[in-house]
């Protein structure tokens, strides 16, 4: 080949100057420069790429020969480079120096060869010399150009090794450029399709306050039909859209904004706006964040808004805060019009711009009780509202409209004692569904409220109501059996609570229980109730005493709040003959059963009720002849106080000897602690005897009631 | 030499309702462990006394003792007590533990199903030199 530069050489040295500006993809960079190598400078080309981490991948090959090119050029690119040949192109990568083969050898080929094949491949392209030249870019080695003449008639020399290298420059710069804007436009296309499926919405800005890019989600925040609607429209335009106020409901303008701050340059604070759509009136929450990116010199190029939907969120913050203070209100005043008042004055603004309630009074007339307005001068109740809540208080039932809530005030299972209307009106806001679920919910707990406060002024009526429901009931008569009972209560008379006992019959039987709820008071009165009642719906339903006794301690461990209680229980079951007792202790002192004036004690003991999941309550089983008793007590019997001790167990047991009946048991009880208790008690006390009877069911019924049956004081 | 701090409330409850309950709280604390001494009634009128002890005493121990060897007496206001504290110990994940004492303060465990060897109970905590 010739040895100086030519016009040619020149051309081909800009056109690869040029294939690397950077624009175009690897596949077609390589393409060209191959192309303008072959037929200028070589007969046959093939183009390397290696990979940061020494991969050798070949790019392409290209062979000038009329006939066979396809071919060739198909068996250039599949070939591999044997990696560690003395000669040839991985020599020249892994020296980082170019090669001149000037006359190529049989000999050097085989060096050259993978294989047989590959020799043979090899040798048909004819070569004559070649040169192999490694591509450097950017400090590395990127990949290696290789380069053969024969079939021309050409042959190199140094000089074309030197233009070889000169023009490698360019190639490895252009290659390397390629790659580059891929890996570029590779991670642009993955931002875009993050940001595009992102559900906060993006809005980018450039400088000027043109809109470059958004995403879809920032569309539907706007409420627009397609991203190019949010991409053409200017921000001033998007801000006409909504009237947007901050959280303490001043009007807000576009200079307000966080992305407006960000325009200054300024790095702005997240906004929550609440945000109207004009258009339809609906409400949302919005938090603005924006950010400003500057170019390397310093200046403004982009501003950069997301903006998070909080509507969700905070109106759940609202309902929480709302029913929260008005829970507050609710349960602080027993004067409930003044309470409703309140409690319509915390539902606007937040929930609506007008809330106004009304009672139904005797006769069913409604009376307006409560009403507030955003502006003060407009507390009127709007007369087209009054049927809305008429009907509701007449079909218990809520309504909604886009500007109108009417939601009735009952509790559940009552009718309606009133309605609770919310409007929105001047605003332009409308109600959301989640609103309607939020006004039953007041609703609801105005009912509690207007309850509560007509309970507390019948409170003396419900004491007394409740004392009597907690003061032992009459006996009923058990077939084969006599009962005689005692109940002293401690205390004063409105310190109600404690000690209950009761007698029923159940399937396969009667059940007589005797308890004991620790602590006094209202709450322990409310405890002795609850256990009365959930013991004997249990034990009739499920007629066994360990099952009643689990239901009962299910029933405590749902309360909030610690509750224990001791029972003891005896489930009568055959009569005559063969007549027993199943008896439970659960955290009780043990029963007695006396037979022919003889007292022994009786019981497993076993946790209390309310303690544990499970108690591991047993039933010991007794078997009751004619004239045999089971004494039931609570501990108010063996705690009762006197001069120097208490009552005790032992006590309590020689009081029992020789007892002709159980009226005579329960007599000599009470007739034993009035003479041994000093000062006034603290705890009640229960006694119950139940006596198996001589001969065959009648009607006899022994009770005997101490002084203590009215509530007597110690 | 344990570093222990006591404190002891006199409590005369029982004196204002015309009660013979009488009631003394002993607290003392070492590095981990809190002890709670009761001399006198535990009842209806003086349990609450016993509550704010024990809530004192719970604060940043990894053991808390009720010790009722000096109980006189004690119902099941004493019983709700221990039953509250073996729950939250529990839940919060410390121990505790209770010397039983006498005879009629061992019954009443008994009654409500804690058997002698039950877990809950624990031998009289060592006395500390001068504690």
């Amino acid at each position: 080949m010739g040895t100086g530069p030519d016009g040619n050489r020149f051309e081909l040295l800009a056109a690869a100057g040029a294939v690397a500006d950077g624009t175009l993809l690897v596949e077609s960079t390589v393409g060209r420069l191959l192309e303008l190598v072959v037929p200028a400078f070589a007969d046959i080309a093939t183009l390397d790429s290696i990979s940061p981490d020494g991969e050798l991948r070949r790019l392409g090959s290209r062979v000038d020969a009329p006939r066979r090119r396809e071919e060739l050029e198909a068996a250039l690119l599949r070939r591999r480079p044997l990696p560690d040949a003395p000669v040839g192109l991985p020599r020249a990568i892994v020296s980082a120096e170019s090669q001149l083969l000037r006359s190529v050898t049989d000999e050097q080929l085989r060096m050259i060869a993978s294989s047989d094949e590959d020799f043979e491949l090899l040798r048909s392209l004819e070569l004559s010399s070649a040169l192999f030249v490694p591509l450097r870019a950017r400090g590395r080695t990127v990949g290696a150009l290789a380069l053969g003449v024969g079939t021309s008639g050409r042959s190199y020399d140094e000089s074309d090794l030197r233009y070889a290298e000169i023009l490698s420059g360019h190639l490895a710069l252009a290659l390397d450029n390629a790659t580059l804007s891929q890996t570029i436009t590779g991670l642009e296309r993955r931002l875009e399709a993050t940001l595009t499926n992102l559900a906060e919405a993006v809005i980018v800005r450039e400088a000027g306050g043109e809109i470059v890019f958004a995403n879809s989600a920032a569309a539907r925040l706007l409420n627009l039909g397609s991203v190019s609607e949010v991409t053409t429209a200017t921000p001033q335009q998007l801000m006409e859209l909504y009237d947007v106020f901050d959280e303490a409901g001043r009007s807000l303008e576009l200079a307000d904004l966080p992305s407006s701050h960000a325009g200054r340059g300024e790095e702005p604070d997240p906004l929550l706006v609440r945000n109207v759509i004009r258009a339809t009136g609906e409400e949302r929450w919005l938090l603005h964040k924006a950010t400003p990116l500057f170019d390397a010199d310093g200046t403004l190029s982009l501003i950069v808004s997301v903006v998070e939907d909080l509507t969700e969120v905070k109106r759940a913050e609202l309902a929480q805060r709302l029913l929260a203070e008005a829970g507050q209100e609710l349960s602080s005043s027993l004067d409930y019009e003044q309470t409703l008042q309140r409690v319509a004055q915390l539902a606007v603004p937040g929930l609506a711009d007008w809330c106004g309630i009304v009672m139904r009074d005797e006769g069913d007339t409604l009376r307006q009780v409560a009403m507030a307005h955003v502006d003060p001068d407009k507390r009127v109740l709007p007369r087209e509202f009054t049927t809305g809540a008429a009907e509701a208080i007449h079909t218990g039932r809520a309504h909604m409209t886009a500007e109108v809530i009417v939601v009735p005030l009952a509790i559940a299972g009552q009718p309606p004692i009133g309605a609770l209307s919310l409007v929105m009106a001047e605003s332009g806001r409308t109600f959301a569904d989640s609103d309607l679920a939020l006004g039953a919910e007041l609703g609801l707990r105005a009912a509690v409220a207007v309850e509560n406060a007509r309970l507390y002024t019948e409170r003396s009526e419900i004491a007394t109501t409740l004392q009597q429901s907690l003061l032992p009931p009459d006996l009923p008569e058990i077939p084969g059996y006599r009962v005689a009972s005692l109940y002293r209560a401690a205390g004063d008379q409105n310190d109600v609570g404690g000690d209950f006992y009761d007698a029923f019959e159940v399937p396969g039987g009667w059940m007589v229980v005797v308890g004991d709820v620790a602590g006094r008071g209202a709450e322990a009165a409310a405890l002795t109730s609850l256990s009365r009642y959930t013991f004997r719906t249990a034990g009739k339903l499920l007629g066994d005493p360990i099952a009643a006794l689990e239901q009962l301690n299910a029933a405590l461990r749902e309360r909030p709040r610690l509750s224990l209680v001791s029972v003891c229980c005896v489930m009568l079951g055959a009569v005559g003959a063969d007549a027993t007792a199943d008896l439970v202790l659960a955290g009780h002192p043990p029963a007695y059963h006396m037979r022919r004036g003889s007292s022994h004690p009786v019981g497993v003991f076993a946790p209390f009720l309310g303690a544990y999941e499970r108690g591991g309550w047993q039933a010991t089983t007794i078997r009751l002849e004619p004239g045999d008793q089971l004494v039931l007590y609570t501990d108010g019997v063996i705690d009762t106080v006197g001069q120097a001790e208490r009552f005790g167990e032992e006590r309590l047991a020689q009081t029992l000897r020789d007892a002709a009946d159980a009226a005579d048991t329960v007599r000599r009880i009470e007739r034993a602690l009035v003479a041994f208790a000093h000062g006034s008690q603290v705890d009640d006390t229960a006694v119950i005897a139940v006596e198996r009877l001589p001969s065959e069911p009648s009607a006899g019924r022994g009770e005997f009631r101490g002084d203590g049956v009215r509530v007597a004081r110690n | 030499m344990t570093r222990s701090i006591r404190v002891t409330v006199q409590w005369q409850v029982g004196q204002t309702l015309g009660l013979s309950s009488h009631l003394r709280l002993d607290t003392r604390r070492t590095r981990n462990d809190a002890i709670v001494s009761v001399e006198g009634d535990v009842d209806l009128t003086t349990f609450r006394a016993v509550e704010s002890a024990l809530d004192a005493a719970r604060e940043g121990a990894t053991v808390l003792v009720l010790d009722l060897r000096e109980v006189d007496f004690m119902d099941t206001s004493g019983l709700r007590l221990v039953i509250s504290e073996q729950q939250r110990a529990e839940t919060d994940g410390y121990r505790f533990v209770v010397v039983p004492g006498s005879g009629k303060v061992q019954r009443l465990f008994e009654i409500a199903g804690f058997p002698g060897g039950h877990p809950l109970f624990a031998d009289p905590p060592m006395e500390s030199a001068g504690g």
